[in-house]
């Protein structure tokens, strides 16, 4: 590969604006009284390396949008790649008679310029020009770079599980017929490496290790991804059960952030109005530990969570949930405030397929002052988690209980690697149990976490 | 599945197909490949008795494949505009370089096979968007009647119709259509303090009589009612490894994450899977067969032809314990000198396809369940699972348990609640020491991730008795 992919960009943002307007246009010819376009363009390319060689490089450019009617307080919804002015005239149609089939209801309604306010939208550096120019045999390099290094770092790594290097490009545009017009445009790139180590007894280990950034001076340099996620492989090797325990956890940082992308849901102004998760009714108390802060910010420079307006063009915002311990925030969207007489709190996310539902940006724990190695230095005796398995969380009860893999402690030293076993407890005795909030905050992603002590769980083993 | 030929051939006529697949091998890839579809999903939600949202969407679009060697070229283009199918063919083809081009394909074979079962009049061309509402109201109002302390209902009413070609340099040309539908109902009950909820599904590749004389609403929502009240009186499970007999059906979810992704042609091929090296030997428990198939009558996991056009068929992985077959795509079958299994598939024509699985279930065995449950003096009766996940290379596994009973001297004791399943899949099936004779396949569920492209599948199997398995929880 010598070309950067050059089959068309992305559509520009006057493009997309102008099909929101004409979409929107229609939608009113239609019979809806009012109407949203939301509307997305986006380049990707992604290689994925094996073996030393490419496996696989996939490229597309695509388009799409997604059309909200209301009539007589009713919401229809229709989506489609297919931009051409026939094709949204049928579209127009199809949501103005799907409307007629869900129950009217007043809250819903759209933003108006004045909700939205008519602050300049900041600029975040979501875009990186750097990344826009980057050649395709670059970012194939990087990918195999990422494996070749993870490959030389350690004897015990005969293969991955691959590489990869994916990069975006595109913008999103959000028109509706109260006269809302908002347009903004993002880079990311991600990239990830899968080494598998072998403890000699035929039992493999695996290790990963990756982020995704807006901007390409943001990634770690490649190396390092490669050497971290050997380390995590070669970490694994030799683990074991060990037996059904209360300890003091240490969440590692990427399962703290794990947790926390579950527990958001409890603070959603949508759980709280039907009363189905375990934070109903506790706005205002104390929920955690003093030492908790978690905070949801839209507005973070260059961060992948981040855009200036929300999905259905509401100003985004940094929300602090909870605050020193105390549930300070619900997140709403613009239905959902409207149903609990508060105001939006930039919260509608969406892709233009979907109807804008309650979501977060950058989701994050506020670092402590304790470095992780003080934290470790603090456990006699209990277990550091570091990996776990996908599902066992109730959004309901908040309880948890995960499959986990990690080390266990003995006198605040890393001992053995361990695996098969599960780790339980409740969210709210987690949040309260919180003995201690690291300072090592970074984000791979739209979620993060500082490195956090829980004083005690239960570990089922053997 | 009514007609096996869409509208597709039109709008990718055979001239435009082999003038794609030819600027596919340009470059000198040795294959090449165009997949066209054209969906459409329909969708309705009710939330606090409000039907929320009428929504349809509609996807459509043709990618390319171009095979040089191990490598895949990849690349696609929304709807059927001739000059962005052929932009997507050259990109494609950029994965070989400078190599002899590979021409045309001599001609279009259509690709013969039987439809595994066909369906007269299914949800998608039948019921009207008034009916489909209708079942969610059902649901609603029966999930509230079933209980004061139900307080709230979510249900959601989809379906879609998705019409497929493939054509390849090979000179196969393969047409199928699918249909799915899916009812789900989730209902939350609350009494002093304690909040639980409870889950329900139905659905398949099924016809639209199928929620008035198969599964009605009212089922549906009673289910899900019913385990949302059990909850609100279960226990912690007891922490520890012991006993776990899971119920038939959707329990298959185990054999799905524990085995079945490890049985893959691509890490088969790339020997990151511990089967590799275990054809022929005892990799499950005497009396233990293991299939996927992908002719499963009304199972979101079956079709006509796969998504590279080979036949669907019935695969059997394990015969007695001992391994017999692995499951097979076109890319890895030719790389390893295997035939395809049909088990080629992916999510959309925005993806290219892999190894996956249809319908995977362990078969029937002797027993009969109750047997099984009273055979055990304490352990763990799984009645229902949520979602499980499988770390491939290293074997380990989780499931959520979302409504479980403790076992004590052969009886079902109490419910249990939060207990989470974990283990190594490498000798989770040697751990299995009683099968029952009530096979179940669910077909009307389960979507599978992997590599980021989500896939219907069904699973299944009888009710199953494993030695002892890893419970999480909280209790003593």
């Amino acid at each position: 590969m010598s070309d950067t992919p050059r089959e068309g960009g992305p559509l520009e943002t006057a493009a997309l604006l102008r099909i929101g307007a004409e979409a929107v246009e229609r939608a009113r010819r239609a019979g809806a009284e009012h109407a949203e376009a939301c509307l997305e363009s986006l380049r990707s390319f992604t290689v994925r390396v094996n073996g030393g060689a490419i496996e696989s490089l996939k490229q597309s450019v695509t388009r799409g949008l997604g059309l909200r009617v209301l009539v007589g307080g009713a919401q229809g919804f229709v989506s489609s790649a297919d931009l051409a002015p026939a094709s949204l005239d049928e579209l127009a149609r199809l949501a103005v008679a799907l409307a007629r089939f869900s129950t009217p209801d007043e809250a819903n309604a759209f933003p108006t310029p004045a909700d939205a306010g008519d602050e300049a939208l900041p600029e975040l550096g979501l875009v990186d020009p750097a990344l826009l120019a980057w050649p395709a045999e670059r970012r194939i390099e990087m990918a195999l770079t990422l494996e070749r290094v993870a490959l030389g770092c350690d004897p015990r790594i005969h293969r991955t599980d691959g590489a990869s290097v994916s990069t975006r490009d595109g913008h999103a545009a959000l028109v509706n017929s109260s006269g809302l017009a908002r347009v903004s445009s993002g880079t990311t790139v991600s990239a990830h490496v899968a080494p598998l180590a072998n403890d000699g007894e035929g039992k493999q280990q695996t290790g990963w290790y990756g982020m995704v950034k807006c901007r390409l001076d943001e990634l770690e340099d490649p190396e390092a991804i490669a050497r971290e996620a050997a380390r995590r492989a070669v970490a694994r090797i030799g683990a074991r059960q060990v037996p059904t325990a209360r300890v003091p956890v240490i969440l590692s940082p990427d399962i703290a952030a794990a947790w926390i992308g579950e527990l958001f849901e409890a603070f959603s102004g949508e759980a709280q109005l039907k009363r189905t998760s375990w934070l109903t009714d506790r706005l205002g108390e104390t929920i955690a530990a003093a030492a908790v802060t978690l905070v949801d910010d839209g507005r973070l420079p260059r961060a992948v969570g981040s855009e200036p307006f929300d999905g259905e063009g509401m100003p985004t915002r940094r929300n602090v949930l909870i605050e020193r311990g105390r549930f300070a925030a619900i997140l709403y969207d613009h239905y959902h405030a409207r149903r609990a007489g508060a105001r939006s709190t930039g919260s509608a996310v969406r892709g233009y397929s979907s109807t804008p539902g309650i979501g977060s940006h950058n989701l994050y724990i506020e670092a402590g002052d304790e470095g992780p190695e003080a934290i470790l230095a603090r456990v006699e005796r209990g277990f550091y988690m570091d990996d776990q398995g996908s599902y066992g969380f109730n959004s309901t009860t908040g309880d948890y209980s995960f499959q986990a893999q990690g080390f266990w402690i003995e006198q605040g030293a890393r001992t053995f690697p361990v695996e098969g076993v599960t780790v339980a407890s409740n969210s709210l005795e987690m949040l309260r149990n919180v003995a201690a909030v690291g300072s090592d905050l970074r984000f791979l992603g739209s979620v993060a976490s500082p490195t956090l002590l829980i004083s005690e769980m239960t570990i089922s083993g053997g | 599945m009514p007609e096996a030929r869409s509208e597709l051939s039109d709008l990718v006529p055979r001239e435009l197909a082999a003038e794609l697949l030819e600027l596919g091998r340009a470059q000198g890839a040795g294959f090449a490949e165009i997949y066209a579809e054209r969906a459409v999903v329909s969708a309705f939600a009710l939330e606090e008795r409000r039907i929320r949202s009428s929504e349809y969407s509609r996807g459509q679009g043709v990618g390319v494949r171009a095979i040089h060697g191990q490598q895949t070229g990849y690349a696609y283009a929304d709807g059927f505009d001739a000059g962005d199918l052929r932009e997507a063919a050259r990109v494609a083809a950029r994965i070989a370089r400078d190599g002899a081009p590979g021409g045309p394909p001599r001609g279009f074979a259509v690709v013969e096979a039987p439809a595994p079962f066909s369906l007269a009049a299914p949800v998608t061309l039948t019921l009207d968007p008034a009916r489909k509402v209708e079942l969610l109201r059902r649901a609603d109002e029966a999930a509230r009647g079933h209980d004061g302390r139900i307080h709230e209902v979510s249900a959601g009413f989809a379906d879609s119709s998705k019409s497929t070609l493939v054509a390849n340099s090979d000179g196969l040309w393969a047409e199928d259509r699918h249909f799915l539908a899916r009812l789900t109902v989730t209902a939350f009950a609350t009494e002093g303090e304690v909040r639980q909820h409870g889950y329900a599904v139905g659905g398949g590749s099924i016809e639209a009589s199928y929620f008035e004389d198969q599964r009605t609403p009212e089922q549906i929502a009673l289910e899900a009612a019913g385990v949302a009240i059990t909850l609100l009186r279960a226990e912690e499970p007891r922490a520890g490894t012991y006993p776990v007999v899971v119920a038939p059906g959707w329990g298959g979810v185990l054999v799905h994450e524990c085995f079945g992704h490890g049985m893959e042609g691509d890490v088969i091929r790339k020997q990151s899977s511990i089967r590799a090296s275990q054809m022929g030997r005892l990799v499950a428990a005497k009396g233990v067969t293991i299939v996927d198939s992908g002719l499963v009558p009304f199972s979101r996991g079956s079709f006509r032809v796969d998504d590279e056009g080979t036949p669907a068929q019935r695969t059997v992985l394990v015969e007695d314990g001992v391994l017999v077959g692995y499951l097979w795509d076109l890319l890895n079958a030719r790389l390893t000198g295997n035939r395809p299994t049909g088990n080629g598939r992916r999510a959309s024509y925005r993806d290219y396809p892999l190894c996956r699985m249809s319908n995977t279930f362990i078969e029937a065995g002797p027993h009969p369940p109750a047997d099984l449950i009273a055979s055990v003096r304490r352990g763990l009766y799984c009645k229902n699972l949520g979602g499980g996940s499988v770390s491939p290379a290293d074997g380990n596994f989780s499931f959520q348990v979302t409504e479980a009973w403790r076992i004590e001297d052969g009886r079902l004791a109490a419910p249990v609640r939060n207990a989470t399943l974990t283990g190594n899949g490498d000798d989770a099936m040697l751990k299995i020491d009683g099968v029952g004779n009530d096979l179940l396949i669910e077909g009307s569920t389960g979507s599978c991730g992997k590599d980021g492209q989500w896939k219907p599948v069904g699973v299944g199997q009888p009710t199953v008795r494993f030695t002892g398995i890893t419970v999480g929880g909280t209790g003593t």
